[in-house]
């Protein structure tokens, strides 16, 4: 088990996002659950907080993560990680999915 | 012309008839004699080929000839598409293989590996499907070929059923060329449903006591295909398969293509892309690809072999398949990779390993596979003269210039940019570079797909379209921003991604309006096998390994 919190700047998530939360993903062997909310108090910014059952990956997920709030609009977003020992490659399309969900108007 | 060059193959070949003409009635020749017959016609020196694919397998003969004596067996020059057998194996152990000439060893991957560290596996070359069988009628003309047929009758014609693959290739070049053919049946009955080999090409023929071994290697089952799968589906659909109109296609026979068939019916009749993509197939018949065919998206699928569970389905579907006068299906591996080579839009393929030059490989330092049929239609076919919409829209981006191609199929390897236990798929070099591996293949390393012949590289992160590059630089680069978090992904400058986005060049999910939140397994048109056998009105009846109700 590891544990860790990150913050990482990112460009303003376009405000309201249509949800008030989205969850992308399950715990499960080789997947992982990520939760995405709103979170006023940093507009610039995007607070990660991962839980992983696979320890001494901490540098690789820190990598993915500021990927991914450089890349995406989360600023004034938090995201809660839960995971079982994803591949890298599910962990960025959670992360996608996750977003997707909260900004669509759609279910 | 010298007088020793007149008819001595023919004279040769009465010889080998006579010496065994003892031991058959007519052509047919009982089981327990098989090892006598072999012993008689076979000499040493002689080019053998052995009948095996990735799916069907003339494995009586080839045990037969195993058991024999090393003394009977000299100086082999094997010739065969695919090394599948232990019994294939055990010929090398023994060391009566002057050299070896194949397309394919899947199953037996490591065991060659091995031989070939031993200094007990020497090849020749290893070649694609119609390459081996171009040189049937070169350079390499069996003197003895072993073959399977699902029957025959007491006069030797025989019945390949579904199963027809590789036969007439090896059966056509050995028989007009005086050479000796020897069919293994599942069965003698007094008329067969229909001719597929006239006996006019057969010497002998024999009851095997078992029938031949078949495999089901393009089973998918749709339970096993993740949501990875299914985001990379719809960025192929939306980037590729809509934007180009492909009307045409080969699919190989991993997951990632089965999620696209399964899509077809869902996605793409959303994007109404019905009628306009996906019409004409080359292709065995996938069970993944019964929902789009009874939802109407399929004209024609032609195939290079059978599926096993598929032969009640493709007969009830003469619209789409192709089928004999005695109503059951036809394939034909020659064929098939013909159409495969000149007359398709795209191929997808998925590989092992990817380089940065795009260059693919399924070879590693413990498993040499070789290529089969892919790297055949995974190219460039400069041959080709006709155009199509899709052919002409990517030679519009590929490289202008006044030598250039007017057009260029779409060779797309579509991977997810790691394997499991997290295997990255994107290297710097391949492991078919090896100098091991080189050596042994004369001084080329087995290269499945070459990079100048890519068009795209598809992956969970998007899509990199090599042909409008141009540049190796810029290939790269775009290789590299499509690579995840694998080393060679992150090698990528940002800036590059960045410009190579601008341009197209690059695609990412939000770029081609694809979204991610929807890709997950409700999406597909069968989420298990019990589903398909459902959207084939119970026509399909899948394999023992498959059903689990």
């Amino acid at each position: 088990m590891e544990t860790f919190q990150q913050t990482f700047p990112s460009k303003s998530l376009a405000w309201p996002p249509a949800k008030s939360w989205a969850l992308a993903g399950v715990v499960g062997s080789g997947n992982l659950e990520v939760l995405i909310e709103p979170d006023p108090s940093s507009p610039g910014g995007v607070g990660f907080s991962v839980e992983s059952s696979i320890p001494g990956y901490k540098d690789s997920w820190l990598a993915a993560l500021e990927d991914f709030a450089d890349h995406y609009a989360v600023g004034g977003t938090k995201i809660t990680i839960h995971d079982q020992g994803a591949a890298p490659v599910v962990i960025k399309m959670r992360l996608r999915q996750a977003l997707d969900l909260l900004i669509s108007p759609t279910p | 012309m010298p007088a020793t060059q007149r008819d001595t193959r023919r004279r040769n070949k009465t010889a080998r008839i006579r010496r065994a003409s003892s031991l058959a009635q007519g052509k047919i020749v009982s089981h327990e004699k098989t090892a006598d017959l072999l012993r008689a016609i076979i000499e040493p020196g002689d080019i053998l080929c052995l009948e095996g694919d990735n799916q069907k397998q003339a494995d009586f003969l080839a045990g037969q000839l195993a058991s024999l004596d090393a003394n009977d067996l000299r100086d082999l020059h094997l010739v065969m598409s695919c090394i599948t057998l232990p019994s294939h194996i055990e010929l090398f152990k023994r060391g009566v293989v002057r050299q070896v000439d194949f397309c394919y060893a899947g199953p037996q991957g490591n065991a060659v590996a091995e031989l070939l560290a031993e200094g007990k596996f020497p090849i020749g070359a290893i070649h694609t499907y119609n390459e081996l069988y171009a040189r049937y009628y070169l350079d390499l003309t069996p003197r003895v070929a072993l073959i399977a047929a699902a029957k025959a009758d007491r006069d030797g014609n025989l019945f390949l059923a579904a199963n027809t693959e590789d036969t007439p290739a090896i059966v056509e070049p050995t028989a007009f060329y005086d050479g000796v053919v020897i069919a293994q049946v599942d069965e003698i009955v007094d008329s067969i449903p229909r001719v597929d080999i006239p006996s006019d090409q057969v010497d002998f023929v024999i009851g095997a006591p078992y029938p031949m071994h078949l495999t089901a290697l393009f089973t998918r089952d749709p339970a096993a295909i993740t949501d990875v799968q299914i985001l990379m589906a719809m960025i192929a659909i939306k980037g590729i398969y809509q934007k180009y109109e492909v009307a045409s296609l080969n699919h190989g026979v991993g997951f990632n293509t089965s999620a696209i068939e399964l899509l077809l019916p869902t996605y793409g009749e959303e994007l109404g892309l019905k009628g306009k993509i996906c019409k004409y197939w080359m292709v065995n018949p996938l069970p993944t690809m019964i929902p789009a065919i009874e939802s109407g998206w399929v004209e024609t699928v032609f195939s290079v072999g059978g599926e096993v569970g598929m032969e009640r389905y493709t007969a009830a579907r003469p619209d789409i398949y192709f089928t004999g006068r005695d109503g059951s299906f036809h394939s034909n591996r020659a064929m098939g990779q013909l159409a495969g080579h000149y007359a398709i839009d795209m191929f997808v393929g998925a590989s092992l390993q990817v380089d940065v030059h795009g260059n693919s490989s399924t070879v590693s330092k413990n498993r040499i596979t070789g290529f089969g049929g892919a790297p055949n239609m995974g190219c460039q076919p400069t041959g080709r003269r006709h155009p199509s919409a899709a052919w002409l829209k990517v030679g519009r981006e590929a490289k202008p210039g006044p030598g250039a191609l007017p057009g260029r199929k779409l060779v797309v390897q579509m991977v997810e940019t790691f394997q499991t236990g997290r295997v990255p798929t994107f290297v710097e070099s391949l492991d078919a570079q090896d100098p091991g591996i080189k050596a042994a293949m004369h001084g080329v390393a087995p290269v499945m797909i070459y990079g100048d012949d890519v068009t795209h590289v598809v992956t969970e992160e998007g899509i990199a379209n090599l042909a409008a590059c141009r540049n190796d630089e810029e290939r790269t680069a775009a290789i590299r921003g499509v690579a995840g978090y694998t080393p060679v992904g992150l090698a990528r400058s940002k800036a590059d991604t960045e410009a190579l986005r601008e341009r197209g060049i690059i695609q990412l999910p939000e770029d081609l309006g694809v979204s991610p939140a929807r890709a997950n397994r409700s999406l597909l048109a069968a989420q298990e096998i019990k589903d398909l056998v459902r959207w084939s009105g119970g026509l399909y009846d899948p394999p023992a390994k498959f059903v689990d109700w």
